[in-house]
Protein backbone atom coordinates (compact mmCIF):
# COMPACT_ATOMS: atom_id res chain seq x y z
CA UNK A 1 0.00 0.00 0.00
CA UNK A 2 1.38 3.36 -1.58
CA UNK A 3 1.51 6.44 1.12
CA UNK A 4 -1.33 8.09 -0.76
CA UNK A 5 -3.59 4.62 -0.35
CA UNK A 6 -2.71 5.07 3.37
CA UNK A 7 -4.10 8.91 3.03
CA UNK A 8 -7.56 7.88 1.16
CA UNK A 9 -8.52 5.00 2.63
CA UNK A 10 -7.33 5.34 6.13
CA UNK A 11 -6.67 9.01 7.12
CA UNK A 12 -9.15 10.84 5.28
CA UNK A 13 -11.68 8.78 6.57
CA UNK A 14 -10.63 8.64 9.90
CA UNK A 15 -10.79 12.44 9.62
CA UNK A 16 -13.86 12.59 8.18
CA UNK A 17 -15.39 10.50 10.92
CA UNK A 18 -13.72 11.88 13.85
CA UNK A 19 -15.04 15.62 12.63
CA UNK A 20 -17.93 14.60 12.59
CA UNK A 21 -18.10 12.85 16.01
CA UNK A 22 -16.10 16.04 17.19
CA UNK A 23 -19.28 18.04 16.15
CA UNK A 24 -21.19 16.29 19.02
CA UNK A 25 -18.20 16.57 21.63
CA UNK A 26 -18.63 20.36 20.27
CA UNK A 27 -22.00 20.45 21.29
CA UNK A 28 -21.40 18.94 24.66
CA UNK A 29 -18.62 21.22 25.14
CA UNK A 30 -20.65 24.80 23.91
CA UNK A 31 -23.17 23.84 26.92
CA UNK A 32 -20.14 23.47 29.43
CA UNK A 33 -18.66 26.69 28.39
CA UNK A 34 -21.79 28.38 28.40
CA UNK A 35 -22.42 27.82 32.01
CA UNK A 36 -18.81 28.14 32.67
CA UNK A 37 -18.41 31.25 31.14
CA UNK A 38 -21.13 33.40 32.58
CA UNK A 39 -22.23 32.06 36.26
CA UNK A 40 -18.83 30.45 36.52
CA UNK A 41 -19.84 26.63 37.62
CA UNK A 42 -18.25 23.64 36.15
CA UNK A 43 -21.73 21.65 35.46
CA UNK A 44 -20.30 18.07 35.95
CA UNK A 45 -24.09 16.76 36.17
CA UNK A 46 -24.27 17.89 31.87
CA UNK A 47 -24.03 14.31 30.77
CA UNK A 48 -26.12 12.46 32.95
CA UNK A 49 -28.60 14.84 32.67
CA UNK A 50 -28.65 14.56 29.23
CA UNK A 51 -28.12 11.03 29.62
CA UNK A 52 -31.62 10.97 31.01
CA UNK A 53 -33.27 12.63 28.66
CA UNK A 54 -32.04 10.78 25.85
CA UNK A 55 -33.35 7.82 27.50
CA UNK A 56 -37.02 9.89 28.19
CA UNK A 57 -36.87 9.59 24.40
CA UNK A 58 -36.66 5.77 24.32
CA UNK A 59 -39.23 5.35 26.63
CA UNK A 60 -41.18 7.73 25.34
CA UNK A 61 -41.00 6.00 21.77
CA UNK A 62 -40.61 2.55 22.53
CA UNK A 63 -43.78 2.00 24.48
CA UNK A 64 -42.27 1.25 28.46
CA UNK A 65 -43.21 5.07 29.20
CA UNK A 66 -45.84 5.77 26.21
CA UNK A 67 -45.83 5.10 22.44
CA UNK A 68 -45.26 8.46 21.25
CA UNK A 69 -44.00 9.82 17.84
CA UNK A 70 -40.18 10.23 17.76
CA UNK A 71 -40.71 14.07 17.72
CA UNK A 72 -43.54 14.48 20.15
CA UNK A 73 -41.21 11.83 22.39
CA UNK A 74 -37.65 14.47 21.76
CA UNK A 75 -40.15 18.02 22.47
CA UNK A 76 -41.00 16.13 25.52
CA UNK A 77 -37.34 15.39 26.35
CA UNK A 78 -36.46 18.73 25.82
CA UNK A 79 -38.88 20.28 27.67
CA UNK A 80 -38.10 17.88 30.50
CA UNK A 81 -34.22 18.83 30.04
CA UNK A 82 -35.23 22.35 30.24
CA UNK A 83 -37.26 22.10 33.10
CA UNK A 84 -34.38 19.89 34.87
CA UNK A 85 -32.06 22.81 34.28
CA UNK A 86 -34.22 25.51 35.62
CA UNK A 87 -34.68 23.39 38.49
CA UNK A 88 -30.93 22.54 39.28
CA UNK A 89 -30.08 26.58 38.51
CA UNK A 90 -32.80 27.46 40.87
CA UNK A 91 -31.47 24.97 43.67
CA UNK A 92 -28.07 26.55 43.42
CA UNK A 93 -28.53 30.13 42.73
CA UNK A 94 -28.31 30.98 45.99
CA UNK A 95 -24.82 29.78 46.26
CA UNK A 96 -23.61 30.43 43.35
CA UNK A 97 -22.82 33.82 43.71
CA UNK A 98 -21.05 33.47 46.93
CA UNK A 99 -19.02 30.40 46.51
CA UNK A 100 -18.20 28.91 42.42
CA UNK A 101 -16.34 25.81 43.98
CA UNK A 102 -19.63 25.04 46.12
CA UNK A 103 -21.56 25.19 43.58
CA UNK A 104 -19.54 23.01 41.22
CA UNK A 105 -19.32 20.31 44.06
CA UNK A 106 -23.52 20.64 44.22
CA UNK A 107 -24.02 19.58 40.28
CA UNK A 108 -21.95 16.49 41.11
CA UNK A 109 -24.56 15.53 43.55
CA UNK A 110 -27.62 16.52 40.60
CA UNK A 111 -25.64 14.60 38.42
CA UNK A 112 -25.91 11.54 40.56
CA UNK A 113 -29.39 12.14 40.89
CA UNK A 114 -30.13 12.26 37.09
CA UNK A 115 -28.19 8.91 37.15
CA UNK A 116 -30.05 7.10 39.73
CA UNK A 117 -33.69 8.27 38.15
CA UNK A 118 -32.42 6.98 34.95
CA UNK A 119 -31.43 4.02 36.67
CA UNK A 120 -34.70 3.51 38.40
CA UNK A 121 -37.19 4.38 35.58
CA UNK A 122 -34.95 1.86 33.02
CA UNK A 123 -33.04 -0.01 34.52
CA UNK A 124 -29.63 -1.01 33.92
CA UNK A 125 -29.94 -2.54 30.75
CA UNK A 126 -28.34 -1.30 27.55
CA UNK A 127 -31.07 -0.51 24.65
CA UNK A 128 -31.26 0.50 21.26
CA UNK A 129 -32.30 3.99 20.59
CA UNK A 130 -33.63 4.40 16.41
CA UNK A 131 -33.89 7.63 15.48
CA UNK A 132 -35.37 8.49 11.90
CA UNK A 133 -31.87 9.21 10.33
CA UNK A 134 -32.00 8.94 6.72
CA UNK A 135 -29.95 5.50 5.85
CA UNK A 136 -28.39 5.99 2.32
CA UNK A 137 -24.60 6.21 2.02
CA UNK A 138 -22.16 7.48 -1.18
CA UNK A 139 -18.97 7.73 -1.64
CA UNK A 140 -17.00 10.95 -2.91
CA UNK A 141 -13.15 11.30 -3.23
CA UNK A 142 -12.34 8.26 -1.33
CA UNK A 143 -14.53 9.40 1.60
CA UNK A 144 -17.71 7.28 2.75
CA UNK A 145 -20.28 9.43 3.29
CA UNK A 146 -23.54 8.19 4.91
CA UNK A 147 -26.59 10.15 5.82
CA UNK A 148 -25.63 9.82 9.36
CA UNK A 149 -22.44 12.21 8.80
CA UNK A 150 -24.52 14.86 7.07
CA UNK A 151 -27.72 14.58 9.27
CA UNK A 152 -24.85 15.32 12.35
CA UNK A 153 -23.20 18.08 10.50
CA UNK A 154 -26.33 19.84 9.58
CA UNK A 155 -27.94 19.81 13.04
CA UNK A 156 -24.67 20.75 14.61
CA UNK A 157 -24.47 23.42 11.86
CA UNK A 158 -27.85 25.13 12.54
CA UNK A 159 -27.28 24.52 16.08
CA UNK A 160 -23.82 26.08 16.23
CA UNK A 161 -24.85 29.06 14.16
CA UNK A 162 -27.93 29.99 15.90
CA UNK A 163 -26.35 29.58 18.71
CA UNK A 164 -23.32 32.31 17.48
CA UNK A 165 -25.98 34.75 16.07
CA UNK A 166 -27.79 34.95 19.13
CA UNK A 167 -24.46 35.79 21.11
CA UNK A 168 -23.18 37.85 18.41
CA UNK A 169 -26.40 39.95 17.56
CA UNK A 170 -28.75 39.77 19.67
CA UNK A 171 -29.23 41.78 23.05
CA UNK A 172 -29.67 38.78 25.28
CA UNK A 173 -26.48 37.67 23.66
CA UNK A 174 -24.92 41.24 24.58
CA UNK A 175 -25.81 40.67 28.40
CA UNK A 176 -24.53 36.92 27.96
CA UNK A 177 -20.96 38.51 27.20
CA UNK A 178 -21.12 41.14 29.44
CA UNK A 179 -21.96 38.92 32.12
CA UNK A 180 -19.22 36.30 31.40
CA UNK A 181 -16.39 38.99 31.37
CA UNK A 182 -17.61 41.44 33.85
CA UNK A 183 -20.67 41.05 35.90
CA UNK A 184 -20.06 43.88 38.19
CA UNK A 185 -20.13 46.04 35.17
CA UNK A 186 -23.69 43.90 34.33
CA UNK A 187 -24.92 44.76 37.13
CA UNK A 188 -24.17 48.20 37.02
CA UNK A 189 -26.18 48.77 34.22
CA UNK A 190 -28.98 46.93 35.61
CA UNK A 191 -29.20 43.50 34.32
CA UNK A 192 -31.01 40.34 35.93
CA UNK A 193 -27.91 38.31 36.38
CA UNK A 194 -29.84 35.21 37.41
CA UNK A 195 -32.24 35.81 34.04
CA UNK A 196 -28.84 35.55 31.90
CA UNK A 197 -27.36 32.63 34.12
CA UNK A 198 -30.82 31.10 33.15
CA UNK A 199 -30.71 31.49 29.47
CA UNK A 200 -27.21 29.50 29.50
CA UNK A 201 -28.11 26.77 31.74
CA UNK A 202 -30.71 25.56 29.72
CA UNK A 203 -29.51 26.35 26.01
CA UNK A 204 -26.46 24.36 27.76
CA UNK A 205 -29.09 21.52 28.90
CA UNK A 206 -30.95 22.24 24.87
CA UNK A 207 -27.49 21.59 23.97
CA UNK A 208 -26.73 18.25 25.57
CA UNK A 209 -30.12 16.39 24.54
CA UNK A 210 -29.09 17.30 20.87
CA UNK A 211 -25.64 15.79 20.85
CA UNK A 212 -26.80 12.84 23.30
CA UNK A 213 -29.74 12.02 21.03
CA UNK A 214 -27.27 11.95 17.88
CA UNK A 215 -24.30 10.24 19.49
CA UNK A 216 -26.45 7.26 20.44
CA UNK A 217 -26.77 6.01 17.24
CA UNK A 218 -22.99 5.03 17.04
CA UNK A 219 -23.34 3.00 19.96
CA UNK A 220 -26.00 1.73 22.00
CA UNK A 221 -27.66 3.86 24.84
CA UNK A 222 -26.71 3.00 28.42
CA UNK A 223 -26.94 4.94 32.04
CA UNK A 224 -23.14 5.95 31.52
CA UNK A 225 -23.20 6.20 27.28
CA UNK A 226 -24.05 10.01 27.40
CA UNK A 227 -22.05 10.56 30.42
CA UNK A 228 -18.56 8.80 28.75
CA UNK A 229 -19.48 10.62 26.16
CA UNK A 230 -19.58 14.38 28.03
CA UNK A 231 -16.32 13.46 29.17
CA UNK A 232 -14.51 13.76 25.60
CA UNK A 233 -17.19 17.19 25.42
CA UNK A 234 -14.66 18.11 28.64
CA UNK A 235 -11.96 17.69 26.82
CA UNK A 236 -13.23 19.36 24.05
CA UNK A 237 -13.86 22.88 26.31
CA UNK A 238 -10.35 22.28 28.46
CA UNK A 239 -8.34 22.63 24.88
CA UNK A 240 -10.95 25.79 24.37
CA UNK A 241 -9.86 27.37 27.27
CA UNK A 242 -13.55 26.53 28.94
CA UNK A 243 -14.15 30.13 28.67
CA UNK A 244 -14.30 30.64 24.57
CA UNK A 245 -17.02 29.10 22.52
CA UNK A 246 -15.50 29.25 19.20
CA UNK A 247 -12.60 27.21 21.35
CA UNK A 248 -15.09 24.96 22.56
CA UNK A 249 -16.32 24.27 18.87
CA UNK A 250 -12.79 23.99 17.39
CA UNK A 251 -11.62 21.89 20.51
CA UNK A 252 -14.79 19.39 19.91
CA UNK A 253 -13.30 18.76 16.32
CA UNK A 254 -9.99 18.37 17.47
CA UNK A 255 -10.97 15.80 19.96
CA UNK A 256 -13.29 14.07 17.64
CA UNK A 257 -10.20 13.49 15.22
CA UNK A 258 -7.34 13.28 17.67
CA UNK A 259 -9.27 10.09 19.43
CA UNK A 260 -10.57 8.48 16.17
CA UNK A 261 -6.66 8.65 14.66
CA UNK A 262 -5.39 7.31 18.28
CA UNK A 263 -8.05 4.43 18.25
CA UNK A 264 -7.08 3.49 14.77
CA UNK A 265 -3.41 4.32 14.89
CA UNK A 266 -2.27 2.98 18.38
CA UNK A 267 -4.73 1.64 20.76
CA UNK A 268 -8.63 1.66 21.33
CA UNK A 269 -7.92 0.06 24.79
CA UNK A 270 -5.79 3.40 25.79
CA UNK A 271 -8.47 5.91 24.42
CA UNK A 272 -9.58 7.50 27.60
CA UNK A 273 -5.80 7.55 28.74
CA UNK A 274 -4.19 9.56 25.98
CA UNK A 275 -7.53 11.56 26.12
CA UNK A 276 -6.39 12.84 29.70
CA UNK A 277 -2.85 13.30 28.11
CA UNK A 278 -4.40 15.25 25.81
CA UNK A 279 -6.32 17.41 28.46
CA UNK A 280 -2.80 17.47 30.94
CA UNK A 281 -0.79 18.70 27.85
CA UNK A 282 -3.57 21.38 26.47
CA UNK A 283 -3.20 22.83 29.78
CA UNK A 284 0.60 22.96 30.28
CA UNK A 285 0.34 24.55 26.59
CA UNK A 286 -2.38 26.25 26.30
CA UNK A 287 -3.41 27.45 30.00
CA UNK A 288 -6.09 29.47 28.38
CA UNK A 289 -7.40 27.57 25.51
CA UNK A 290 -5.83 27.25 21.98
CA UNK A 291 -7.64 30.23 20.57
CA UNK A 292 -6.24 32.15 23.67
CA UNK A 293 -5.78 35.90 22.31
CA UNK A 294 -3.52 38.53 23.09
CA UNK A 295 -5.10 41.90 24.38
CA UNK A 296 -7.07 43.22 27.53
CA UNK A 297 -8.73 45.82 29.67
CA UNK A 298 -6.34 48.88 29.40
CA UNK A 299 -6.18 50.78 32.77
CA UNK B 1 -34.80 73.43 44.78
CA UNK B 2 -36.88 69.77 45.89
CA UNK B 3 -34.40 66.61 47.42
CA UNK B 4 -34.30 64.15 45.28
CA UNK B 5 -31.85 61.81 46.99
CA UNK B 6 -32.02 62.00 50.84
CA UNK B 7 -29.10 60.24 52.51
CA UNK B 8 -30.01 59.61 56.59
CA UNK B 9 -28.02 57.92 59.00
CA UNK B 10 -26.18 55.68 56.27
CA UNK B 11 -23.91 52.87 57.18
CA UNK B 12 -21.71 50.52 55.30
CA UNK B 13 -20.14 47.57 57.07
CA UNK B 14 -18.14 44.78 55.29
CA UNK B 15 -18.01 41.45 57.30
CA UNK B 16 -17.29 41.76 60.79
CA UNK B 17 -15.14 44.66 60.30
CA UNK B 18 -15.43 48.28 61.51
CA UNK B 19 -17.94 50.09 59.74
CA UNK B 20 -16.49 51.57 56.02
CA UNK B 21 -19.28 54.27 56.54
CA UNK B 22 -20.92 55.32 59.91
CA UNK B 23 -24.31 57.38 59.90
CA UNK B 24 -23.56 59.44 57.09
CA UNK B 25 -26.65 62.34 55.96
CA UNK B 26 -26.64 64.79 53.14
CA UNK B 27 -29.47 65.25 49.97
CA UNK B 28 -28.97 66.03 46.82
CA UNK B 29 -31.52 68.48 45.10
CA UNK B 30 -33.25 68.09 41.67
CA UNK B 31 -30.62 69.27 39.53
CA UNK B 32 -27.96 69.73 42.14
CA UNK B 33 -24.31 68.22 41.62
CA UNK B 34 -22.78 67.31 44.92
CA UNK B 35 -19.35 66.06 46.00
CA UNK B 36 -18.34 63.49 48.51
CA UNK B 37 -14.44 64.41 49.19
CA UNK B 38 -11.79 62.77 51.35
CA UNK B 39 -8.60 60.83 51.02
CA UNK B 40 -8.58 56.93 50.22
CA UNK B 41 -10.72 54.94 52.34
CA UNK B 42 -13.12 57.39 53.76
CA UNK B 43 -15.91 55.98 52.86
CA UNK B 44 -16.85 57.41 49.28
CA UNK B 45 -17.12 54.39 47.06
CA UNK B 46 -19.14 52.78 49.63
CA UNK B 47 -21.43 55.78 49.81
CA UNK B 48 -22.12 55.13 46.19
CA UNK B 49 -22.15 51.76 46.09
CA UNK B 50 -25.35 52.07 48.72
CA UNK B 51 -27.39 54.00 46.90
CA UNK B 52 -26.60 52.36 43.52
CA UNK B 53 -27.99 49.11 45.97
CA UNK B 54 -24.96 47.42 44.79
CA UNK B 55 -23.79 46.68 48.98
CA UNK B 56 -25.86 46.20 52.17
CA UNK B 57 -26.38 49.25 54.10
CA UNK B 58 -28.40 50.14 57.21
CA UNK B 59 -30.26 53.81 56.96
CA UNK B 60 -32.25 55.49 54.94
CA UNK B 61 -32.11 56.25 51.66
CA UNK B 62 -34.86 58.10 49.99
CA UNK B 63 -35.33 58.99 45.87
CA UNK B 64 -38.16 61.56 45.74
CA UNK B 65 -40.46 59.80 48.25
CA UNK B 66 -39.50 56.60 47.54
CA UNK B 67 -37.62 54.48 49.98
CA UNK B 68 -35.55 52.59 48.09
CA UNK B 69 -34.57 50.02 51.08
CA UNK B 70 -35.91 46.90 49.82
CA UNK B 71 -35.12 48.04 46.08
CA UNK B 72 -32.36 45.96 44.23
CA UNK B 73 -29.99 47.41 42.10
CA UNK B 74 -31.46 46.79 38.85
CA UNK B 75 -35.04 48.28 40.09
CA UNK B 76 -33.03 51.34 41.45
CA UNK B 77 -31.30 51.87 37.64
CA UNK B 78 -34.98 51.65 36.39
CA UNK B 79 -36.37 54.32 38.27
CA UNK B 80 -33.07 56.40 37.19
CA UNK B 81 -30.52 55.41 39.70
CA UNK B 82 -27.25 55.24 37.72
CA UNK B 83 -23.28 54.52 38.71
CA UNK B 84 -20.51 55.09 37.04
CA UNK B 85 -18.14 53.14 39.00
CA UNK B 86 -14.51 53.87 39.92
CA UNK B 87 -11.93 52.18 37.89
CA UNK B 88 -14.97 52.12 34.66
CA UNK B 89 -15.70 48.90 34.74
CA UNK B 90 -16.20 48.71 30.79
CA UNK B 91 -17.00 45.36 29.33
CA UNK B 92 -13.39 45.21 27.43
CA UNK B 93 -14.35 42.42 24.79
CA UNK B 94 -17.67 44.55 23.88
CA UNK B 95 -17.53 47.50 21.10
CA UNK B 96 -18.26 50.95 22.27
CA UNK B 97 -21.88 50.85 20.64
CA UNK B 98 -22.46 47.43 22.38
CA UNK B 99 -21.40 48.82 26.04
CA UNK B 100 -23.77 51.83 25.26
CA UNK B 101 -26.73 49.09 24.47
CA UNK B 102 -25.67 47.24 27.72
CA UNK B 103 -25.90 50.87 29.62
CA UNK B 104 -29.83 51.81 27.85
CA UNK B 105 -30.79 47.71 28.46
CA UNK B 106 -33.46 48.22 30.39
CA UNK B 107 -35.20 51.11 28.15
CA UNK B 108 -36.76 50.19 24.60
CA UNK B 109 -35.00 50.17 21.47
CA UNK B 110 -36.62 53.63 20.10
CA UNK B 111 -35.49 55.39 23.19
CA UNK B 112 -31.92 53.53 23.73
CA UNK B 113 -31.28 54.07 20.21
CA UNK B 114 -32.44 57.85 20.82
CA UNK B 115 -30.02 57.97 23.74
CA UNK B 116 -27.01 56.32 22.23
CA UNK B 117 -27.10 58.97 19.07
CA UNK B 118 -26.87 62.05 22.30
CA UNK B 119 -24.34 60.67 23.82
CA UNK B 120 -22.26 59.87 20.84
CA UNK B 121 -22.71 63.57 19.72
CA UNK B 122 -21.74 64.25 23.00
CA UNK B 123 -18.25 62.21 22.99
CA UNK B 124 -17.47 62.27 19.69
CA UNK B 125 -14.16 60.49 20.35
CA UNK B 126 -15.74 57.44 20.84
CA UNK B 127 -18.21 57.99 18.52
CA UNK B 128 -15.58 57.68 16.05
CA UNK B 129 -14.87 54.16 17.21
CA UNK B 130 -17.84 52.72 17.73
CA UNK B 131 -17.60 49.38 16.25
CA UNK B 132 -14.36 48.79 18.13
CA UNK B 133 -14.05 46.30 21.04
CA UNK B 134 -13.81 48.91 24.14
CA UNK B 135 -10.56 47.85 26.08
CA UNK B 136 -8.57 49.33 23.01
CA UNK B 137 -9.61 52.87 23.72
CA UNK B 138 -7.26 54.60 25.52
CA UNK B 139 -8.25 55.63 29.39
CA UNK B 140 -9.63 58.81 28.67
CA UNK B 141 -11.89 57.61 26.16
CA UNK B 142 -12.61 54.73 28.50
CA UNK B 143 -13.89 56.93 31.01
CA UNK B 144 -16.00 58.55 28.53
CA UNK B 145 -17.29 55.41 27.72
CA UNK B 146 -18.55 54.66 30.76
CA UNK B 147 -20.12 58.27 31.73
CA UNK B 148 -22.00 57.76 28.16
CA UNK B 149 -22.89 54.12 29.11
CA UNK B 150 -24.89 55.93 32.04
CA UNK B 151 -26.38 58.51 30.09
CA UNK B 152 -27.95 56.01 27.90
CA UNK B 153 -30.12 54.38 31.24
CA UNK B 154 -31.63 57.84 30.78
CA UNK B 155 -30.59 58.40 34.64
CA UNK B 156 -32.27 61.37 37.33
CA UNK B 157 -29.43 61.07 39.37
CA UNK B 158 -25.67 60.17 38.30
CA UNK B 159 -23.35 58.50 40.37
CA UNK B 160 -20.04 58.95 39.14
CA UNK B 161 -17.38 57.43 41.44
CA UNK B 162 -13.81 59.61 40.51
CA UNK B 163 -13.91 60.14 37.02
CA UNK B 164 -10.55 61.44 37.25
CA UNK B 165 -8.87 58.30 38.15
CA UNK B 166 -6.03 56.92 36.14
CA UNK B 167 -6.46 60.11 33.57
CA UNK B 168 -3.66 62.85 32.20
CA UNK B 169 -4.40 66.42 33.01
CA UNK B 170 -5.93 67.39 29.89
CA UNK B 171 -8.05 64.37 29.42
CA UNK B 172 -9.10 65.11 32.92
CA UNK B 173 -10.42 68.39 31.95
CA UNK B 174 -11.75 67.01 28.77
CA UNK B 175 -14.63 64.71 30.64
CA UNK B 176 -15.16 67.73 33.22
CA UNK B 177 -16.23 69.79 30.21
CA UNK B 178 -18.26 67.38 29.09
CA UNK B 179 -19.62 66.56 32.96
CA UNK B 180 -20.20 70.64 32.81
CA UNK B 181 -22.11 70.28 29.16
CA UNK B 182 -24.18 67.84 30.66
CA UNK B 183 -24.94 70.03 33.82
CA UNK B 184 -25.78 72.91 31.85
CA UNK B 185 -28.10 71.19 29.06
CA UNK B 186 -29.93 68.87 31.35
CA UNK B 187 -32.05 68.59 34.51
CA UNK B 188 -29.39 65.26 36.13
CA UNK B 189 -28.83 65.27 39.66
CA UNK B 190 -24.96 64.24 40.14
CA UNK B 191 -23.30 63.18 43.34
CA UNK B 192 -19.73 62.98 42.47
CA UNK B 193 -16.95 60.91 44.26
CA UNK B 194 -12.92 62.79 43.73
CA UNK B 195 -9.95 63.21 44.63
CA UNK B 196 -9.23 66.37 42.35
CA UNK B 197 -10.26 68.97 44.14
CA UNK B 198 -9.74 71.93 41.60
CA UNK B 199 -11.96 70.22 39.34
CA UNK B 200 -14.81 69.60 41.77
CA UNK B 201 -15.11 72.55 42.75
CA UNK B 202 -15.97 74.05 39.38
CA UNK B 203 -18.37 71.71 38.77
CA UNK B 204 -20.42 71.14 42.06
CA UNK B 205 -22.95 73.26 43.99
CA UNK B 206 -21.81 71.65 47.64
CA UNK B 207 -19.02 69.98 48.59
CA UNK B 208 -19.28 67.04 51.71
CA UNK B 209 -15.96 66.44 53.52
CA UNK B 210 -15.64 62.42 54.51
CA UNK B 211 -12.82 60.95 56.90
CA UNK B 212 -12.91 57.72 58.60
CA UNK B 213 -16.45 56.98 57.00
CA UNK B 214 -17.96 60.02 58.84
CA UNK B 215 -18.99 63.23 57.42
CA UNK B 216 -16.84 66.16 59.07
CA UNK B 217 -17.27 69.19 56.95
CA UNK B 218 -19.72 70.69 54.23
CA UNK B 219 -19.22 73.68 52.34
CA UNK B 220 -21.21 75.55 49.39
CA UNK B 221 -19.16 76.25 45.89
CA UNK B 222 -19.40 79.91 46.83
CA UNK B 223 -18.29 79.48 50.37
CA UNK B 224 -15.26 78.07 49.30
CA UNK B 225 -14.09 81.19 47.43
CA UNK B 226 -13.26 81.98 50.91
CA UNK B 227 -9.62 80.86 51.57
CA UNK B 228 -9.81 79.40 55.29
CA UNK B 229 -13.16 77.43 53.62
CA UNK B 230 -11.23 76.21 50.92
CA UNK B 231 -8.26 74.88 53.12
CA UNK B 232 -11.23 73.14 55.19
CA UNK B 233 -11.74 71.14 51.59
CA UNK B 234 -7.61 70.93 51.08
CA UNK B 235 -7.62 69.07 54.53
CA UNK B 236 -10.26 66.95 53.81
CA UNK B 237 -8.46 66.08 50.68
CA UNK B 238 -5.19 65.63 52.25
CA UNK B 239 -6.90 63.16 54.97
CA UNK B 240 -6.15 66.32 57.57
CA UNK B 241 -9.79 67.70 58.34
CA UNK B 242 -10.24 67.40 62.14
Amino acid sequence: MTVWDSLLYDLFPLIWSGMITGCLYALGALGLVMIFKCSKVVNFSHGNVAGLTAFLVYGLSSGVLMSLSWGAAVLVAMLAAVAIAFLIYSIISPVVFESDLTSTIATLGFGLIAQGVTLLMFGADIVALDLPIPRFAFSVLGLFVTGYDLTVLAVAIVTIGALFIVIDYTKLGIAFRAISENPFAAEVCGLNLRSVHYFAWITAAILGVIGALLIVPTTFLSVTTVATFMLQAFAAAVIGGFASLPGALVGGVLIGILMNLFTFYVSPEYSSTFLLGVILVALNIFPNGILQKVGGSRV
Amino acid sequence: MSDLLTVRDLSVAYGSGAPAVKRVSFTVGEGAVVALLGANGAGKSSIMKAIAGLTPASGTVMFGAEDLAALPARTRVARGIVYVPEGREIVGDLTVRENLILGGYQKAAAERKQRMAMVLDLFPEIAEKADRQAWRLSGGEQQMLAIGRGLVANPRLLLLDEPSLGLAPLLVRRVFDRLAVIRRETDLAIVLVEQNLAVTMRLCDDLHFLRGGRIVGQRSAAELKDKAARQEAIDAYLGAAA
